[in-house]
């Protein structure tokens, strides 16, 4: 294995090469297809829900955490009676001299190996060359990388971001016979052919585990091409390298696994070769190496201990959309993805974690795949809090830290947020703030600034507009399901200075249907910005600062989902540390509503036809990514376009993918925002809509932006902003000029 | 989730039966229920005229490799030396089957010795056959053969169709370093015998 070189080279690179995000788009793809299939059979075949099967089997891996000791020496002893050799190691050092030496005294200089993560994690092929011996890698994936020195960008497809063009002209390079790119059976044959030699000539084979049965001391080992197979038979010596989390107590437990696992990974309802071995076969030695290499620590963290459940199947990866820009290589260290956001920290160091963190986007898509439920959103943010408590290279830094701070005082940001508005006065368009193209299109600031143009800033925030007496009366909604209501607008901090149009249009939709609207002047951020930095201590006491500013008892409307899903699901588990705290920020959810939810089915559910304006031009609707993942909602805003507005609406295809904003991310890593709203885009194109229409300001702006940067016609707006319009009598709604 | 229908398939034909046909042939397998040994050495010689045998399925059916041979093929059971050449180029082999697990169109395959593992590994088509009476409904029942065997040294392998890969760009490539065709043979006996279905 080479060295891994640092993550902003590693970054740099995965942007320049096309092939990257070209193919992991298409794979993404393809894969969500077989994956959700798979499940829907599974689901049917056993009259259960995917998240009563993956609750099962995590809670067997979690039983098995309990009772570790147990576990493995179980393991150990029925091992040891089929004729086995288990040795515990705690470092990736020990691990490797321990193989060394086996294959020295053997007498041995080649080693076929089937795949395995762990090997990977411990850097046992650079360790082994440094000793004289060649490991030969056995999976075609692996093979493909191992023959172009590279590392797996994959947990189970290794190769995923190479193109068949450039796998062709490596095989003609190394083998030195023509490869047409297309002829992908003629690449696997010459695989098969030339592994084939070296199989056959090894007397040590290596293999990795999917996991340990304790009851039988068997090895579970599944392969769909059979290099595993002939990895650990033919050989004299088999190696088994594993982490001590794999355990799992019974056969049976393990068939649960397998029920998972291949559907996860590949869409399969079982890999091919599904292998249970029990000791060495005659003639043959079997040593198997378990690994803690950080995982008794991550074990004893409560909040990441669920980490351990992992079957490295890589779903997270698979839906995760700055994995589908940047693949592998850059997302991660060895182990990529979302679980290697988490994990990296305890097997390869906090240095190691700390640049590939601020890839995430916080979607949360990958918690909603997982098939052994790791909270994996909740725990990349704690390890996010670590590296910046560490101050390790890649976080947030003392700039982001410092604007964190200032951003604490409303007063400060008011002040700063209207000097920019005045300044940018002349640029403001549609929305937007028109740069100058010698800006946008030339210069070291094109790739970071050119594709989203920044919103503009109004010089009037929303608090102001919706001071009592100010606001004229909007027109009322025949029917009044919130008359005499007293609703208690919280703006979000963006739309509020940025973005005042759209708490303006919530707050007169609400008083349409009757609602008494107050707008607290206390209120300011839920604290989501400095959470999702890492800065919890400043979102701790952004959230306090909110729950005060709303602590009359009267429902709370935002027209901002991602407010909610701070307040309703991050802020009990920010605050865990008082339980009296935990019960106000309880309440405080139990009455906060995001605008749709209020209005479709809370307190001001409106009836249907009630904002029918006869308007049938056809919208399109972008899912606030953490609306679909973290809150669980569907096609609420659909339904209720379609029902209450009358208004057709075009499916966007991958409606609920995230669209690039991710709160810092589009800050700190705007290539990678790019390219994930550049897929968005892409969607956008396809359902021919004039207007697309979403809920969440931070997705606006950042839609917008891309919208008229790239010169497309489409208005985006928010539901409220939308929904105004057809209120009975409507005009334009807009406070400013 | 419903099962299709096999409308030649005898009385005796279980639920079981019907489901590990549809996933046997999901896996890229192919299915055929048959009455006994003898129809599964025609099978075979109908294939090649070169069969390898896995030596444990020669033990304990030492009539099939007579049947081969009468049908004129060379049988080729590997021998302890160097069993890996001596199958290295027989284009069919077969092995015997503990059962089947009809939810995933698998059969569990043991196979301790090197011998016997050669066999399923290195041919072009394997042909594996399994009793109807030991097709079993689901996974949990194949780990309930398993466990009584647990901390003896063993190797046992769920199969399921045959190898594969989709490494690049995630094209599915049949045939990588096992068997690129998979015959699933059923012996159902000879009141049940059926031949190839036309569903």
């Amino acid at each position: 294995m080479s060295e891994l070189r640092p993550f902003g080279e590693r970054y740099a690179t995965a942007l320049a090469d096309p092939d990257v995000r070209g193919g992991l788009t298409a794979f993404q793809r393809g894969w969500r297809v077989s994956r959700d299939a798979a499940i829907a059979d599974l689901e049917a075949q056993e009259g259960r829900s995917f998240d009563e099967l993956r609750a099962e089997l995590a809670a067997i891996k979690d039983g098995v955490l309990a009772n570790w000791e147990h576990h493995i020496d179980t393991f150990t002893a029925n091992a040891t009676a089929a004729g086995a050799e288990v040795v515990r190691v705690a470092t990736p050092g020990e691990a490797n001299a321990l193989v060394t030496e086996r294959m020295q005294a053997a007498g041995a200089d080649l080693i076929v190996k089937g795949k395995s993560m762990v090997s990977e994690e411990i850097g046992l092929n650079s360790h082994l060359e440094a000793a004289g011996i060649i490991p030969v890698e056995t999976d075609l994936g692996e093979w493909i990388l191992q023959l172009a020195e590279e590392t797996p960008s994959h947990l189970v497809m290794p190769a995923i971001h190479k193109r068949k063009e450039v796998i062709a002209e490596l095989f003609e390079r190394v083998l030195e016979r023509p490869f047409p790119a297309d002829d992908i059976d003629r690449m696997v044959k010459a695989a098969r052919t030339e592994l084939r030699e070296r199989f056959l000539a090894s007397s040590v084979g290596l293999s990795g585990a999917n996991a340990l049965i304790s009851e039988g001391g068997s090895i579970l080992l599944v392969c769909n091409e059979g290099n595993n197979r002939m990895s650990v038979a033919l050989p004299k010596l088999h190696v088994v390298t594993a982490g001590i989390e794999k355990l799992l107590p019974t056969y049976a437990d393990a068939m649960k696994q397998v029920r998972l696992l291949g559907r996860s990974a590949t869409g399969q309802p079982i890999t091919v070769y599904t292998n249970f071995l029990t000791g060495p076969r005659p003639g043959q030695e079997q040593l198997i190496i378990l690994l803690d290499n950080g995982r008794t620590a991550m074990a004893e963290d409560p909040d990441v201990a669920a980490a351990l459940r992992c079957i490295r199947c890589g779903a997270c990866a698979d839906v995760c959309p700055p994995y589908g820009v940047v693949g592998g290589h850059a997302f991660g260290h060895v182990y990529t993805g979302a679980i290697g956001l988490v994990n990296t920290s305890f097997h390869h160091g906090i240095e190691a974690a700390a640049g590939p963190q601020s890839l995430c986007v916080s979607c949360g898509a990958c918690a909603t795949v997982c098939p052994v439920d790791i909270p994996l959103p909740v725990q990349i943010l704690e390890v996010r809090a670590t590296v910046a408590r560490a101050g390790a290279a890649g976080s947030a830094g003392t700039v982001t830290r410092a604007a964190l701070s200032a951003f604490q005082h409303p007063a400060l940001v008011g002040l700063g947020l209207r000097a920019v508005g005045l300044l940018s006065t002349p640029l403001r368009r549609d929305g937007v703030t028109a740069l100058p193209a010698v800006l946008t299109t030339r210069g070291p600031l094109a790739t970071r600034i050119g594709w989203r143009s920044p919103p503009a800033v109004p010089l009037r925030p929303a608090r102001d507009t919706l001071r009592p007496g100010r606001l004229e009366e909007p027109p009322r909604l025949a029917d009044q399901p919130l008359a005499g209501r007293k609703v208690q607008l919280f703006l979000q901090c963006l739309s509020d200075r940025i973005a005042p149009d759209i708490p303006i249009a919530a707050a007169r939709l609400l008083r349409a249907a009757g609602a008494q609207v107050t707008v607290p002047r206390e209120q300011h951020c839920c604290g989501l910005p400095a959470y999702d930095s890492g800065e919890q201590d400043t979102a701790r006491d952004m959230v306090r600062q909110t729950m005060a500013a709303l602590a009359d008892g009267a429902d709370v409307v935002t027209p901002a989902s991602s407010c909610l899903a701070m307040l309703g699901h991050d802020a009990p588990h920010l605050l865990r540390g008082d339980l009296g705290e935990v019960e106000r920020a309880q309440e405080l959810a139990g009455r906060t509503y995001d605008l749709i939810s209020y209005l479709a089915t809370g307190p001001g559910r409106l009836p249907a036809g009630s904002l029918d304006d006869g308007d049938r031009t056809p919208v399109t609707v972008h899912r606030f990514c953490q609306a679909s993942n973290t809150l669980g909602r569907t096609d609420a805003i659909e339904a209720f376009l379609r029902d209450v507005a009358g208004v057709p609406v075009v499916p966007l295809p991958e409606a609920g993918e995230c669209c690039g904003f991710g709160g810092s991310t589009s800050v700190r890593n705007p290539e990678l925002s790019a390219g994930i709203l550049d897929r968005k885009l892409g969607c956008l194109d396809r359902t021919e809509a004039s207007v697309l229409i979403t809920d969440n300001p931070g997705c606006i702006l950042h839609l917008r932006g891309g919208v008229h940067a790239s010169g497309r016609e489409v208005e985006v707006l928010h539901l409220a902003e939308y929904l105004v319009r057809r209120l009975p009598g409507a005009t334009s709604m807009s406070q400013e000029d | 989730m419903t099962e299709p229908t096999v409308q030649d398939d005898p009385p005796t034909a279980t639920p079981g039966r019907a489901l590990l046909r549809t996933r046997v042939e999901a896996a890229a397998s192919t299915y055929h229920e048959l009455p006994g040994w003898e129809e599964v050495a025609a099978h075979a010689a109908a294939l090649a005229d070169r069969i390898a045998l896995a030596p444990s399925l020669h033990a304990a059916q030492p009539d099939l490799a007579t049947s081969l041979e009468a049908l004129g093929c060379t049988v080729v059971v590997p021998g302890t030396e160097d069993p890996g050449a001596d199958v290295a180029d027989v284009p069919v082999a077969i092995v015997g089957g503990v059962l089947a697990v009809a939810e995933t169109g698998s059969v569990l395959v043991t196979e301790h010795e090197l011998r016997d593992r050669v066999v399923t590994m290195l041919c072009k088509r394997l042909l594996q056959v399994v009793a109807a009476t030991d097709v079993v409904g689901r996974l949990e029942d194949a780990a309930e053969w398993l466990a009584p065997r647990g901390g003896q040294a063993g190797f046992a392998s769920l199969m399921t169709g045959p190898s594969r890969t989709a490494d690049i760009e995630r094209s599915l490539t049949i045939g990588v370093q096992g068997p690129d065709e998979v015959d699933v043979l059923v012996l159902v006996g000879t009141d049940a015998a059926t031949e190839e279905p036309t569903t």
